[in-house]
């Protein structure tokens, strides 16, 4: 019992790190790619602690704090039931619908809050983020069956060991189809440019986000981090072989070399997502809906039917 | 848990993580972008334009104010959450400038808001805006940039300013304009409707 709050505890602060390196990391390619010299690579810590530290707080009542939390918590319970290496807590219950499901209530509990915020642009913002969230549910709903039809279970962790006997998932046409799909919608899951339509920067001020200050804001970066660890590490896992090591003898070295292994494929992930980000405008929310039912949706079912032959 | 010894990191991340919101007054808004971007980039310095008060925690006032927007800039810099800074930019922020005769342009910005740095120039290159945000760094630092807590000490003196230039009680008046004008609207379009029917 002590030992798993230990390795939960050890989890959550490794993921945190990380995530916020990972923001760091964002922002500094971003930066490069436009010529700049951006900002340090640790520099969303620092924002944390300036928005952990305001002296005057705003509050719009009950719900307006209770989503906030709400949101975070939902993010650190969906990082538990995702396989990392051999460190994870609940991974015999890691179920590939649970996980997606859970990876989405984050973006529940923000609306939950922006809406009670009685801002125009928040419910603007909430209703967007609502339609995207409809949207990108069929082609990850068809990425997500191809995936147990091809391997005939549902357990993350399960799917991690068959690809270490049968080569990553991305090596199989059918499954190459649903990761292809499965990366578009990423790009929204994780508020990138062609699908940030929900918080717009600048087209509707800062969507949901618009009436966070101070610690609500502090708060939501340090979800934003996790959830960014969360998604890239899901992806990973259920994609690009996960990272099981049993070369060493010792079990500590096994651990740190698989964080490092799985590590590497999130940050290819992570650029991955940039790189698009950065090229392509953003959408509207009519045309977002339509790509997400018409491109990625196609490709997704074409690698559930591939995946049953 | 006692703050006191955290205090220098956090005057550390309040220095390097200046959210500035977006509010360009003035011809001075020309000015921001070039700062943003890939010349003279401020986000070295975790600088970050932001499209929403709340976040936001330095203003930058980029040039004359009529009383008008001045509204919007109270409004806007009463939403800032509290450790917040004003700096202001410009020679019309400081006397008038230019515009030292003009019957609708504010001729001191001091008086109705509080201000840390004064930028001066008409308009400032954007390496004196940078120094100016450099010495502001330096104040936050040091810990004399307390502009909150002067207009927090000293509301009753802004607050006379304000009410003497816009008359008091302009926060309702102004948010009531536009009733009577969309009423007229609406019976416009009802008169329309029946008269098509
Ligand atoms: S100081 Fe000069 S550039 Fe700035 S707002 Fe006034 S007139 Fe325009």
């Amino acid at each position: 019992m002590f030992e798993v709050a230990l390795k939960a505890l050890f989890l959550l602060l490794y993921a945190t790190f990380v995530g916020f390196i990972f923001m760091g990391i964002i922002r500094k390619v971003s930066a490069r790619i436009h010529r700049r010299v951006g900002p340090p690579l640790y520099q969303p810590i620092l924002d944390t602690i300036k928005l952990l530290s305001k002296k005057s707080n705003i509050t719009h009542g009950l719900i307006y704090d209770f989503g906030i939390i709400y949101a975070l918590g939902a993010t650190i319970l969906a990082l538990f039931f995702i396989p990392i290496g051999s460190v994870s807590i609940l991974r015999a219950y890691g179920d590939l619908i649970l996980i997606t499901f859970l990876l989405e209530i984050p973006m529940l509990g923000i609306m939950f809050a922006a809406m009670s915020s009685g801002n125009p642009w928040a419910g603007l913002g909430a209703q967007r983020a609502l339609l995207t969230l409809l949207a990108i549910q069929v082609p990850l709903g068809f990425a997500i069956v191809a995936l147990a039809e091809f391997y005939g279970t549902f357990s993350t962790y399960q799917i991690v060991m068959a690809q270490q006997v049968s080569g990553w998932s991305i090596t199989h046409v059918s499954l190459l189809l649903a990761a292809i799909a499965y990366d578009i919608v990423l790009q929204a899951m994780f508020g990138k440019e062609p699908f940030d339509i929900m918080i717009a920067p600048g087209e509707i001020s800062l969507g949901p986000m618009v009436e966070f200050g101070g610690k609500h804001m502090g708060i939501l970066q340090i979800q934003h981090a996790i959830a960014l660890f969360a998604e890239t590490l899901f992806f990973s896992n259920i994609f690009l072989g996960g990272a099981v090591v049993t070369i060493f003898a010792s079990p500590v070295l096994n651990t740190i070399a698989s964080l490092g292994i799985l590590l590497i494929k999130q940050i290819a992930v992570l650029m991955v997502a940039i790189f698009i980000g950065n090229i392509f405008p953003r959408f509207t929310i009519d045309q977002a809906a339509k790509f997400y039912w018409k491109w990625p949706t196609i490709i997704a079912a074409l690698g559930a039917v591939l995946a049953s032959l | 848990m006692d703050w006191k010894l955290w205090e220098p990191l956090i005057e550390f991340a309040r220095k390097r993580s200046l959210w500035i919101v977006s509010f360009c007054t003035g011809c001075g808004g020309i000015e921001m972008p070039p700062l943003m971007t890939s010349r003279y980039d401020l986000e070295r310095f975790g600088m970050m334009p932001n499209p929403a008060p709340r976040m936001a925690d330095l203003f930058l006032i980029t040039g004359y104010v009529t009383p008008k927007t001045l509204k919007r800039i109270i409004i806007t810099y009463e939403m800032q959450p509290d450790p917040k800074y004003v700096i202001a930019h410009g020679s019309c922020t400081i006397n008038g400038g230019i515009y030292w005769d003009a019957y609708n342009a504010i001729k001191r910005l001091d008086a109705y808001i509080p201000v840390d740095v004064y930028i001066a120039g008409c308009m400032p290159r954007p390496e004196s805006v940078m120094e100016g945000i450099n010495k502001m760094m330096e104040m936050i630092e040091n810990g004399t940039a307390d502009s909150w807590k002067r207009y927090k000490e000293n509301y009753e003196w802004y607050k006379k300013n304000q009410d003497e230039l816009f008359g008091e009680g302009w926060r309702e008046r102004e948010a009531k304009r536009w009733i009577p004008w969309i009423m007229d609207d609406l019976k416009r379009v009802e008169k329309e409707r029946e008269k098509n029917d």
